[in-house]
């Protein structure tokens, strides 16, 4: 027993049943009480009726008159009740009724029946100017019979519910947990490390499949999670060990080197540190980017301004590295609601990301314009670009094509741009620029 | 100077405090943010320096305090978050720098001094003079040796936050901060190739460098 209530549909399902059951029960007693109570107010009008005639009848002629009265009606064949007339010694002076003298009022009696034997009645026992007493009685065998039927009948539908309602009930609880079942076969394995596990989508479509595919969804996700994270901490400690490997180096060189140069080394120690430092910091932007709602600092700009603000700043960056930079922004303002320094940040990562792996004497343009009502900024190349296979790739974290592994950087700087980007409500999308790379932010159409 | 430093972190307070005293301040250190408070309320300080995160009163409800209090002297917040969002907070809350750790000593004595600078009236300048090279700030031009000297905006506002007070370093970020207006490190090395260039505008013809670098630390225009 508990073992089959620790089931919840089982719970349900027998609570149910008792409770289809007590309610039919309840019915039952709530029908046999007001149907009794009505026929017996209507047994004891009938009485009412006759005690009233009987006594007009006793008024008129006295007791003769009455016991007349009482012998006519015991003759019809209409007549349902039984009368008495007892004296004042409790003697039975006149009727059939067969029982000792009542006292006055209402009264239940048992009183003798010739075809029955002894059987309860309802009585008015009147006490006449006289002293003797007039009883008009009638039999409460059929309303009590009629009471009992109700009472059977009800009995037998509790037991017939309860029989019913609990073989339904179990049906039920057994349904519940098999389809439940199925879907916690797939979490349970899930949970157990097989990321594969998933729960079992029926075909019906219904509540149950719904909750199955949610789960799925979820198990999708966390399944997703769980191995950008394998690869972010598999990466981050590779990226991290092999600089601190080399400032470990550097400090063994250190602790020999002559006094002349230590100065120096200490120098390029502080910087390898710093572009740990660097990284961990980029790392935190991208996660505060992810997280934090920033929208509230963001202000009304205008990413042409932008746009020659920072070629401006990378003009001799470019000229030092042969590159040709050039700024194309629209004619007109393109304006967005953004935060300055985030999208500069954005713009500096991409035309960083340019010179870094175009050749030098490459073109690299910056520009913002409206793209189908859209607000758009862009940095372009005319350099080698990026196979359409890996342009969705080298947006996660810490993704260096094999063709960038020599160059310096961190493997964030695109994610960092699409974080921002997304951060702004914008999308970040790379594009042959045929030849070369596009790499461009869209921004949500303003309203108005 | 009389500096008030508040930090929580012995290492970092440490480290601070010997940098300073060094430099020749006079730097009492609290450990938590009441006493900060308590000592800012009843002691003169020309400079406060705070800990954003302290036990029982962090530095941010200390500075609203004091400043609620009347007490204005400057103030730079430390902090481990370098979030956009605490930069801001600890602006709005009344500090008039901001400083990430882990941080240069560097960086910090070259925030210190031109923090400390401030509080001091400063009259509009028009004209600054280093050495050969003359600044006028109304017309925007430079001149070394009475020869005019062509320069793009923001190598004349390099130029500019250098002469005006020459033999104090400027560090990279200060510079960053003042003349790009950016609080983030770029990663690239637009101060390194702006200065370069001004460098060869202003010694054009092989004359002799005022600019002086010093790595890990920042630059400087030689005093007069």
């Amino acid at each position: 027993m508990r073992s089959l209530l620790r089931s919840a549909a089982n719970r349900i399902a027998i609570l149910t049943a008792l409770t289809l059951a007590l309610a039919t029960f309840a019915i039952g007693l709530a029908v046999y009480f007001a149907v009794n109570s009505a026929f017996l107010r209507e047994l004891d009008n009938v009485i009412q009726q006759g005690n009233v005639s009987l006594l007009a009848s006793y008024a008129d002629d006295g007791l003769d008159g009455l016991t007349e009265s009482i012998g006519e009606r015991e003759r019809s064949a209409s007549n349902t009740l039984a009368f008495a007339v007892f004296g004042r010694d409790g003697r039975k002076m006149a009727g059939a009724l067969d029982t000792p003298m009542p006292s006055a009022g209402w009264q239940r009696i048992l009183f003798h029946d010739t075809a029955e034997g002894i059987d309860p009645g309802r009585a008015l026992v009147t006490t006449l100017p006289d002293g003797s007493r007039l009883v008009v009685a009638a039999d409460l065998e059929p309303v009590e019979s009629i009471a009992k039927s109700i009472l059977t009948v009800f009995s037998v539908g509790f037991v017939a519910m309860l029989v019913i309602a609990t073989a339904f009930a179990l049906v039920l609880g057994w349904y519940l947990k098999r389809r439940l079942g199925r879907i916690a076969t797939g979490s349970r394995a899930f949970a157990s490390g097989d990321f594969t596990g998933r729960a079992e989508v029926g075909r019906h479509g219904d509540e149950f499949d719904e909750l199955a595919a949610s789960l799925n969804a979820m198990l999708d996700r966390i399944t997703a999670l769980v191995r950008n994270l394998q690869q972010v901490t598999s990466d981050l400690s590779h990226d991290m060990r092999t600089p601190l490997s080399h400032l470990r180096s550097h400090f063994e060189r250190l602790r020999d080197a002559p006094d002349d140069t230590r100065g120096e080394m200490i120098e390029v120690a502080i910087e390898k540190c710093d572009e740990l430092l660097s990284l961990f910091a980029a790392m935190l932007r991208i996660s505060e980017l992810e997280h934090a709602d920033l929208k509230r600092h963001f202000g009304l700009l205008d990413l042409c301004e932008l746009v020659r603000e920072l070629s401006e700043a990378h003009e001799p960056l470019a000229e030092d590295s042969g590159h040709a930079l050039i700024a194309i922004p629209d004619d007109k303002p393109v304006l967005i609601h953004g935060d300055r320094e985030l999208l500069a940040q954005a713009f500096i990562n991409l035309i960083q990301n340019a010179l870094r792996h175009t050749a030098p004497s490459s073109r690299i343009e910056l520009g913002a314009t409206y793209r189908d009502g859209h607000p758009t900024m862009f940095v372009r190349d005319n350099g080698i670009g990026i196979p359409y296979q890996d342009r969705q790739r080298v947006l996660d974290r810490f993704v260096r094509l094999e063709a960038a592994r020599s160059t310096p950087g961190n493997g964030l700087g695109l994610s960092l741009v699409k974080a921002i980007a997304e951060a702004h409500g914008a999308r970040l999308c790379l594009r042959d620029a045929q030849p070369g790379l596009e790499a461009r932010i869209e921004f949500a159409k303003e309203p108005g | 100077m009389r500096i008030l430093l508040a930090e929580d972190d012995i290492d970092t307070a440490n480290f601070v405090e010997r940098g300073l005293t060094e430099l020749g301040h006079n730097v009492l250190v609290a450990r938590n943010g009441e006493d900060a408070l308590h000592l800012g309320l009843t002691e003169n300080f020309d400079l406060i320096i705070l800990d954003r995160m302290m036990p029982v009163l962090n530095g941010l409800d200390v500075i609203r305090r004091l400043r609620a209090a009347g007490i204005e002297q400057p103030a730079i917040m430390l902090t481990a978050l370098a979030q956009i969002e605490a930069r801001v907070q600890g602006l709005d809350a009344g500090a008039d720098d901001y400083l990430t750790k882990p941080f240069a000593f560097s960086e910090l004595s070259a925030r210190v001094k031109a923090l400390a600078r401030r509080s001091s009236p400063q009259h509009a300048v028009t004209r600054l003079v280093v050495g050969p090279i003359e600044m006028d700030l109304l017309a925007r031009d430079v001149r070394r040796n009475a020869v005019d000297v062509i320069l793009q905006p923001k190598e004349f506002r390099l130029l500019e936050e250098l002469m005006r007070h020459p033999g104090e370093f400027v560090t990279r970020t200060m510079l960053l901060e003042r003349v790009w207006d950016f609080h983030f490190d770029p990663q690239t090395k637009i101060v390194e190739t702006h200065m370069s260039r001004l460098r060869s505008k202003l010694n054009e013809g092989g004359l002799e460098d005022w600019i002086e670098t010093r790595r890990g630390v920042g630059y400087r225009m030689r005093a007069g």
